[in-house]
This record gives C-alpha cells, structure tokens and sequence, in this order.
C-alpha cells in the first residue's frame, strides 16, 4: 500500500512540520532557551519536513530490495542532501561551528528510533501472525 | 445444526456425512463454505492429466509465463493464472506472499522473520518461501480474515 502519494504529500509536510516545531517550542520552553535564529530554523523544519516526507515516500517503490540496504541509502542521501544544504548556505552566510554536528544528531536520532520503531512492529507483526497460524492449525 | 466429532482409529480418510430433514440457511451456509474447500483443480504432471483437492496444494507459483501447484509430493502445472486463482478461492486460504507465488495459509508452520525485514515463510512439508515486503499487508489482512472466520 502506498502511504504517502501526491495527494496526502503536502498534508504529511505539514504535519512534520508542526510536530517539529511544537517539539523545538516545547524544548526551548522547558530549558528557558531563546533562539536567537528563530526565522531560519523554521525554515530548516520546513525544509527538513519536505525531505524526509519525500525519502519516505519513496520508500513503497524500494519495497523489493533488502531493508538494511533501502534503510542506509536513504540514510546517506539525507545526510548528503542535508550536508550540501549546509555548505551551500555556509557560502553565502556564517553559520555555527558546530553546524554539521548537529544535523547529524538531527537527522541521525530520529532515522534510527523510526527503524527501531519499525523492527519492533515487524517482529510483533509476525508473533502475531504465527499465533493466528496455530489457532487455525487446532 | 448440531455438530458431532467421532474419533475413529485407523480411518484412512476423514469423511463428513450431512443428515439432514431439510436443508436451512444455516445448513445452506455451512454447504456452501465446505464447496469452496473441497474444490478440486486439474492439471498435468508427467503429462498425465491429475486432479488435486485444492487444500492439498501447499503453494502456487508462476515461472517462465507456466503456473505451478505444488502438493506434499507433486508438481503439477495448471491452466489458471494466480490472480484467477486469489478471485475464485480467497477464501480457502490462500495468499499472495509475491509477484510469482501464492501460498495455502494452512499448510503454513511458521513465520519468521530477519534482519533485512524479509518474512521467510516455513511450509508443513519442510519447504520455505520468502514474502515480499510489499505483500505482507495483504497477507497479514487475509491471516486475520482468516482467524475471523474461525471464531465466528
């Protein structure tokens, strides 16, 4: 089944969008902290929301290659996307030093609790199923 | 409708026996369930012309535009596509697993599943399949249809 297509493509930018955002607002609140670079990080979010909606949703098309693969590749082109992001702003604007760093843990947490979210289900999914397959068996 | 289960030792086949004054619905239901799954399908095997029970095949698969059914013990090649076969017997038990191949869901022993999210499928008669990540909705979808319909 394909999850994310033309039409729910903006709905689902928007939805990560606000997620992160409320998450970043909550964040600052909590910790007392005031962004002094408020404008450019909503559109970073933006931009962030728009590629990882579209490396998800490419996803449906991978489904015949092992997952370990899809997984890493996807990985790789978001961090290399994001990195270049990075330096082509970085040619026009000073940005903090230890920018790269932190869109590494950006992008990096979020990809590897989703594939650890995913393990989980496939495998509950499948004790799951194999309990159905004993109840049919008797 | 009462159903009685008798246990007789050394019967070759299990067998039903319908005794009846006359036939309801619910005595209608019950038929019509049971001739979908005592279908019988024909094929060739060593160019011989067979007959198989379509709960006896253990899974379907399509190589090289031919369609194969495969029993305990037989291959036999059979005239229908796979996606007749899913229209006219879903409700028998079988399932896509990928493109080529549809399996009996209860001739299934276990599931398991690995690393690469690749879900190997482990048959009663020793053999394994590996399901598609693209048709494990599906599959899972039809597992739960089935379990529905046991319980009700």
């Amino acid at each position: 089944m394909k999850l994310i297509n033309k039409k729910n493509f903006v709905s689902i930018v928007c939805i990560f969008f606000t997620l992160i955002t409320c998450g970043k607002l909550l964040s600052e609140k909590l910790c007392h902290f005031t962004d002094k670079y408020y404008t450019d990080n909503i559109f970073t979010i933006l931009a962030f929301s728009v590629l990882i909606t579209a490396v998800l949703s490419v996803h449906y098309y991978l489904q015949r290659f092992p997952f370990l693969l899809v997984f890493l590749g996807q990985y790789v082109t978001t961090v290399g996307i994001v990195f270049l992001a990075i330096w082509i702003h970085g040619q026009f604007s000073e940005h903090a030093p230890t920018a790269y760093w932190d869109m590494f843990y950006s992008i990096t947490i979020p990809f590897f609790c989703g594939a650890i979210i995913y393990y989980i289900c496939f495998f509950y999914q499948i004790k799951k199923a194999n309990k159905i397959i004993q109840n049919l068996d008797e | 409708m009462k159903l009685i289960k008798t246990k007789e030792e050394n019967l070759e086949e299990n067998y039903l026996e319908l005794h009846y004054n006359k036939i309801d619905d619910e005595t209608n239901a019950v038929l019509d369930r049971l001739r979908d799954t005592l279908r019988y399908i024909e094929g060739m095997c060593d160019e011989k012309k067979v007959t198989i029970a379509l709960t006896d095949i253990f899974y379907i698969e399509t190589v090289d535009r031919k369609t194969y059914a495969y029993t305990k013990d037989a291959c036999v090649e059979i005239k229908e596509a796979l996606r007749d076969i899913l229209e006219e017997y879903s409700g028998i038990g079988f399932a896509r697993i990928s493109k080529s191949t549809i399996v009996n869901i209860y001739k299934i022993k276990k599931l398991q599943g690995d690393l690469n999210m690749r879900v190997i499928i482990f048959l009663k008669n020793d053999e394994k399949l590996i399901m598609n990540r693209s048709y494990k909705n599906e599959f899972y979808e039809r597992l739960n249809k089935l379990q529905g319909r046991k319980t009700k």
